[in-house]
């Protein structure tokens, strides 16, 4: 056991030296603005949780099934959660870790290895579900009067649970990593789970859950409610807690211990079957995450199409930057997923438009579809944002050690940012265009709306790209073994916010000017001189802002990153 | 070719390199020794422009580096100390990125490009991912796209790290080769078997200050010791700089 501490030693250390580092007062800011947003979702979760149990308490004889079954679903969910997460982090602290192949070198047993692994794998995988549990069990606590009991129970059935599930996923990680690399795991992995993600969604869109406010379906609903009884199945983790939970609320005491034995006993069974494969596994499967994995495509010698294309560029830098930042872009499988993730998500988009049932509205679908129409800028907009988070913050970053190509080449910090910019404008532009264009011809919109929402987006694309890549410039981690996490950072917040209030003052800014226009059109009036005014001063100021939000970050992520040498 | 005036780099309180003065001419090879942490990749980092100066100039080929830096870098080929590169590039890829960098024209990029490759033993692999290239063909790669568009100054950090016998003969060749063509080459190592056998004068740095500089004679003659070799030149010359 004491080679699985000192192990665990320098994660520790560095969390704690992390408290002494030179840039201390920065650290402290963003901690408390972490800190902030944290508690404030953790504060929503419970104030949503709250209401609704309050409300489902006001229904008589079906409030409690309610409860109970949102209860059995949000710990499937977090069950589901916990599964996932695992995986991914035990595939990196298992296999990928650069310190690997160092800590192998150690005179330490590989089933020491495993086992401090396991527990920062699971530390790692499971605090934020457990902190974002707590809220829920808090209102169910305080709207059952739980009892210092319920909360004993969910201390004492919350820490087998997470076991059980990072054990779950240790193993099955350590059986597919003998056969497979792991690099290639994690690829076929969030492949397999985005795929089946995306068929739940777009089954979940396919069902028309709007149809449940149409009175006509009621007999349907009546018939949901009715499997609402259903038990869970008694070989899922997420059961054995549920009914732990379920009988001390309702006072039965020996029940509910019964059900916590099952999740220890669970959780200390899967232990032993852990650290038993592990034993007979886990070196192999570490031997062969060393080799270096096939590519799944075979390099073309020469330029293909795309290629003779960008030959075309004016100067050779220019080219350089672009033709490198596409191929590694493509080339690199765990972008795939999350492309295919994108499609899937601007189809349901897209099909959402075309469901929307603008004829049942009591309000007159032309004013309805126009409205849509104009708040769909700011929707798609915020998609824009999203995948900017994705795919161009983190863009300076992917240079990561790298970087000292870009420094030592004769080209400046400011053309390499604008090849970035324009690289990753074009196609976000398109895509833009796409939406805004496909969602106004189902919506059916007036031509004045499709002039207006094509050209504020094409104002507001620039706007978002330059951020991403301008605080990305300006916040990079070179050394960040995954850089898509870095929009998980300070600077990658910091990009969300902005872009927010950024497509938020747009949309304010002419919302305005665009109703008394629309209402003129519509009562076949003119405008008056006081409108016109108005309607000039709004429009240059979202012309400004777009452009002050292309130049100022670019500003600053070139100072920023020349301050860097 | 060469020219540092009055070079110091502060890291907070700590002075990494202290006023440094040189100069390396045209078809010199120059060498650039001292301990662990006396500043040497510094100094490189500095000349190659990867690095800003907290006061002092780097010149090269005339034109200084903080006032146009574009322009002093395209005449440099720089090699770091560690290669890290483009992973999902490949090797032909990686090169032909470098000639776009650096102005190599189409015409004589494809030939330069395969000279270099086969010179350098890569040309097998040059249609491969990078991530699949040992730690030694990385540094290879990085020295054949440094020499890619016939830089006039070569700035390089421990150029034999990594290498085998046979790639250590041929970049010593190759070195030699390009002074004798008039380039101006400045290379840290901390092989000083190396640096005896290739440069024409040599610098020892010792806590970011130039503690000795001259050929390999001289240098013995400065330590007294006319019969040792460079190493225990090296050893007695930054031991009395500790002591003293």
């Amino acid at each position: 056991m004491n080679g699985v501490l000192t192990l665990l030693k320098p994660r520790l250390w560095s969390f704690l030296n992390g408290n002494v580092a030179r840039d201390r007062e920065p650290r402290n800011i963003k901690w408390l603005l972490f800190g902030g947003i944290g508690f404030l979702f953790w504060a929503g979760i419970f104030t949503v949780f709250y209401r609704v149990l309050r409300y489902f308490q006001g229904v008589e004889g079906f409030g409690d099934i309610l409860a109970y079954k949102l209860l059995s679903m949000v710990l499937i969910t977090f069950f589901a959660l916990l599964i996932f997460s695992s995986i991914i982090t035990a595939l990196s602290k298992f296999y990928l870790s650069r310190d690997l192949v160092l800590v192998h070198a150690l005179p330490v047993s590989p089933a020491q290895i495993f086992l401090a692994r396991w527990i920062e794998s699971t530390i790692d995988s499971t605090w934020m579900v457990v902190v974002y549990s707590l809220p829920i069990f808090l209102s169910y606590g305080i709207v059952y009067r739980g009892g210092i009991l319920f909360y004993a129970t969910i201390l004492g059935a919350l820490l087998p649970f997470c076991l059980i599930g990072s054990a779950l996923s240790a193993i099955a990680v350590v059986l597919v990593a003998r056969f497979l690399p792991a690099g290639r795991i994690r690829t076929v992995f969030v492949f397999l789970s985005l795929v089946l993600f995306v068929i739940l969604l777009i089954a979940f869109r396919m069902m028309r859950p709007e149809q449940l406010t149409n009175p006509d379906t009621f007999a349907s609903v009546l018939l949901y409610f009715r499997s609402l009884e259903t038990p869970g199945s008694p070989w899922l983790p997420s059961t054995w807690i549920y009914d732990s939970l379920r009988e001390v609320l309702s006072g039965n005491r020996s029940g509910a211990l019964f059900h916590l034995a099952l999740l220890w006993s669970g959780a200390a069974a899967l232990g032993y079957l852990m650290t038993w494969i592990a034993g007979a596994a886990y070196f192999q499967g570490f031997s062969k995450a060393q080799t270096t994995a096939e590519r799944l495509l075979p390099s073309r010698q020469g330029r293909g199409a795309a290629g003779a294309w960008l030959l075309g560029f004016p100067s050779g830098p220019t080219r350089a930057f672009a033709v490198k930042e596409i191929k590694t872009f493509t080339r690199d499988q765990t972008q795939w997923p999350q492309i295919f993730l994108m499609i899937a998500l601007i189809v349901v988009y897209l099909y959402n438009f075309s469901v929307l049932p603008l004829d049942k509205s009591p309000i007159k679908t032309f004013y309805l579809q126009n409205l849509f129409s104009f708040l769909n800028m700011g929707l798609a907009a915020f998609v824009l944002t999203a995948l900017s988070a994705r795919f161009i913050f983190p863009a300076v970053s992917t240079e990561g050690v790298a970087f000292w190509i870009v420094r030592a080449s004769p080209v400046s910090i400011r053309s390499f940012l604008w090849v970035k910019f324009w690289v990753y404008f074009l196609p976000l532009a398109i895509l833009a265009e796409f939406l805004i264009v496909a969602t106004n011809l189902l919506l059916q919109v007036t031509d004045l709306m499709m002039i207006l929402s094509t050209a504020t987006v094409l104002l507001m694309v620039p706007g978002i790209v330059a951020m991403g890549v301008g605080l990305g410039a300006a916040y990079p981690d070179f050394q960040s073994e995954n850089p898509a996490q870095a929009v998980t950072s300070f600077g990658g917040l910091l990009f969300m916010i902005l872009c927010a209030g950024f497509i938020g003052f747009i949309v304010i800014l002419e919302t305005g000017p665009v109703y008394s226009v629309f209402m003129a059109s519509l009562n076949g009036r003119g405008l008056a001189l006081l409108q016109w005014v108005w309607l000039a001063i709004s429009f240059a100021l979202v012309i400004l802002l777009s452009v002050l939000a292309v130049v100022l970050p670019m500003r600053l992520g070139e100072r920023r990153l020349k301050a860097l040498a | 070719m060469i020219e540092l005036t009055d070079l110091t780099k502060r890291y907070g309180k700590t002075l990494a390199v202290d006023r440094l003065n040189l100069s390396v001419a045209p078809g010199e090879i120059f060498g650039f020794i001292g301990p662990n942490g006396a500043g040497k990749t510094t100094t490189i980092r500095m000349m190659g422009g990867t690095l800003s100066p907290t006061a002092g100039a780097v010149v090269i080929d005339g034109i200084d580096m903080a006032a146009r830096p574009e322009e002093a870098k395209r005449r440099i080929g720089f090699i770091p100390d560690r290669p890290f590169l483009y992973e999902k590039l490949t090797g032909m890829e990686f090169m032909r990125f470098s000639a776009d960098l650096y102005g190599v024209g189409d015409g004589t990029f494809l030939q330069k490009a395969e000279e270099l490759l086969r010179t350098f033993g890569l040309f097998d692999w040059s249609h491969d991912l990078i991530e699949a290239y040992s730690h030694g063909m990385k540094q290879r790669l990085v020295i054949s796209a440094a020499l890619l568009h016939n830089p006039r100054v070569i700035v390089v950090d421990e150029p034999m790290v990594g290498l085998d016998p046979a790639a250590i003969k041929m970049v010593k060749d190759i070195l030699k080769d390009l002074a004798r063509r008039g380039t101006a080459v400045f290379m840290s190592t901390h092989t000083l078997s190396v640096a005896e056998d290739l440069c024409d004068r040599i610098g020892i740095i010792h806590r970011g200050a130039l503690i000795a500089l001259g050929t390999t004679r001289e240098l013995k003659r400065l330590a007294q010791a006319q019969q040792a070799d460079l190493e225990e030149v090296f050893l007695k010359l930054t031991e009395e700089q500790t002591l003293s």
